[in-house]
């Protein structure tokens, strides 16, 4: 009698259901542009730390520098859009597919770091790539930036209406998770956590562990920068110090993973779920009176998940679940 | 009898210390060799040279006639060298199926040809009743034996273990010496590092004696252990 193993198809139902649960959410809040623009940036965060966790969760390769291929993304996207009039929808191909083979130039050396010094050497990356940026401001738009004019249509990816922009995040999200979901049941998702845990032990059973941990970084990177490409085509104003952020978006990802559950399916969206809003509305309540306000809440949140949920929120529902079912 | 590893004046030193020194021997297909020697004899280092862990500074490994000197671990798994650790290398935050699952990749793409693979190793190491378990709940003993359903999952032609022994108690001896005879009358090949001289006696025809890098003996267990140079380097010399 052996313990059941889940494949993908055996996940694919409850990816399909998650989905399906938050679709409804954002139905429930149909014609509230405030909370529909707060859901929007939601299932895009929850999206790109879904992508994050790929590598940073279940690889454990503690990746601060995202943010580079959300902008490259976003830029290519731009680039493609207006210059050459491609349609966004045809860009997010261009635009993935270079953030992945980005990621996996710039991890390539920095791999044989290990632990924080991996995370320091991604940082040192962002600081690098943003000043780059800046300089070939031909394709960045430099400190000025670029914007995307406003031309309504299914085609251009510009929607009026706010609720079709929160069905785009919410597709994304989808695609996150499916992803996700598919590496998590595969040997490559195996291999990622073999990783994680054992270098030695994994290379003894065979695992090229440089190829896997870039296996790993290019999905992740690569559902990075179709994200920083949909972000670009909702705000449709982007400079190199925004997608290049640090905080904002390298530093959140991780943080939003890492509040939710890392290395779990679905932790990053609960991250999401909890974090993006809460900080939209802090922001918009304290913003004004006590500046940074909603950062000290997030810093006070996020210590308390270090202290008392170390496996994040899903690791702690996951506990309180086998605890409920011992006492019975 | 056809050698399928040969290693051929195969050295190791940090620094000044020669901890693997000309070390030359072959081992057959089908064979099973024991390792022995006093701490620091330099064992786990030739096991090193032999998957990989460590580059040899000089001299040769043979795999099947093929120099894997300068092969990555990964690679020589590739090729058939499964291995255990004599520090239990366990994927702790994995279930014991899992653990084992992950040699059973070498040859399964697929997870559920994988999990029955795995499974039939947990089964050969009688650790198939804690499949379902967090591998961080398994005591010492449980996880030099889950080494072995690791390593014996990948399948290996040839199988290398550490000191799987160590730690465990007579009725798990036994049961992993059965293992090995089993594994070996299918073609499984061992070298096996250990302590128990009375383990080598028992599945052994051919034992190899290290003593501070050096060949010391080779022979039969009955020889080797009778011969005055492996007695004074266990016991040292009477005054």
């Amino acid at each position: 009698m052996s313990p059941k193993i889940r494949g993908f198809r055996g996940e694919l139902p409850i990816t399909l259901a998650v989905v399906l649960a938050i679709g409804l959410l954002m139905l429930s809040q149909m014609g509230d542009n405030f909370s529909l623009n707060i859901l929007a940036f939601t299932f895009l965060f929850a999206g790109l730390a879904t992508s994050w966790n790929i590598i940073g969760g279940l690889g454990g390769q503690f990746s601060l520098g995202h943010s580079v291929f959300f902008a490259t993304g976003a830029f290519i996207t731009a680039n493609l859009y207006l210059v050459w009039h491609v349609s966004p929808w045809l860009a997010l191909l261009p635009a993935g597919l270079v953030a992945a083979l980005l990621g996996m130039a710039i991890s390539w050396p920095v791999f044989r770091l290990r632990g924080p010094f991996f995370s320091i050497a991604t940082m040192a990356f962002t600081e690098v790539l943003l000043s780059l940026a800046m300089y070939f401001d031909t394709f960045t738009g430099g400190a000025r930036g670029l914007s995307i004019p406003y031309r309504a249509g299914l085609e251009n990816m510009i929607f009026r209406t706010r609720l079709s922009y929160a069905e785009l995040m919410l597709g994304y999200l989808a695609l996150c998770l499916l992803v996700m979901a598919a590496v998590t049941r595969s040997r490559l998702g195996y291999s990622l956590r073999a990783v994680r845990e054992n270098e030695t032990a994994a290379m003894a059973s065979g695992i090229d562990v440089l190829r896997v941990k870039l296996s790993g970084m290019a999905v992740s990177a690569g559902l990075t920068g179709i994200g920083g490409a949909l972000f670009l085509m909702y705000v449709r104003v982007v400079d190199p110090p925004t997608l290049f952020s640090l905080f904002d978006i390298g530093v959140k990802m991780a943080l939003v993973a890492l509040i939710g559950g890392i290395g779990t399916i679905y932790g990053p969206l609960l991250g999401a779920l909890l974090i993006i809003p809460l900080e939209s509305w802090l922001r918009a309540v304290l913003g004004n009176a006590v500046p940074g306000a909603n950062l000290i809440v997030l810093g006070a949140l996020l210590t308390l998940t270090a202290l008392f949920l170390r496996r994040g929120v899903m690791g702690g529902l996951e506990a309180g679940w086998r605890r409920l079912r011992r006492a019975k | 009898m056809s050698a399928l590893l040969q290693v051929c004046c195969a050295a190791k030193h940090f620094g000044g210390l020669r901890a693997v020194d000309d070390i030359s021997f072959e081992l057959g297909a089908g064979e099973i060799v024991s390792l022995i020697g006093p701490n620091g004899a330099g064992k786990t280092t030739l096991f090193n040279l032999l998957t990989g862990q460590l580059a040899p500074s000089h001299g040769q490994i043979l795999f099947d006639g093929q120099d894997i000197g300068r092969l990555r671990p990964h690679q020589r798994a590739r090729l058939g060298l499964g291995r255990t650790f004599q520090i239990a290398q366990t994927l702790t935050s994995m279930t014991v199926l899992e653990n084992a699952m992950i040699g059973a990749f070498l040859h399964h793409a697929g997870l559920s040809v994988a999990a029955a693979q795995a499974m039939t190793a947990l089964e050969a190491v009688g650790l198939a009743p804690r499949a379902a378990e967090r591998a961080d709940a398994l005591t010492l003993g449980e996880r030099r034996r889950l080494e072995v359903a690791r390593a014996l999952a990948m399948q290996p032609r040839v199988m290398l273990l550490d000191e799987v022994m160590a730690g465990l108690n007579q009725t798990e001896v036994e049961e992993i010496i059965d293992m090995v005879r089993r594994l070996n009358s299918q073609g499984m090949t061992f070298l096996v590092i250990e302590h128990n001289l009375k383990v080598v006696r028992a599945f052994s025809r051919r034992v190899i004696v290290l003593n501070r890098g050096r060949m010391l003996a080779q022979g039969s267990a009955e020889e080797v252990l009778a011969s005055p140079d492996v007695i004074t380097a266990y016991l040292g010399k009477s005054a």
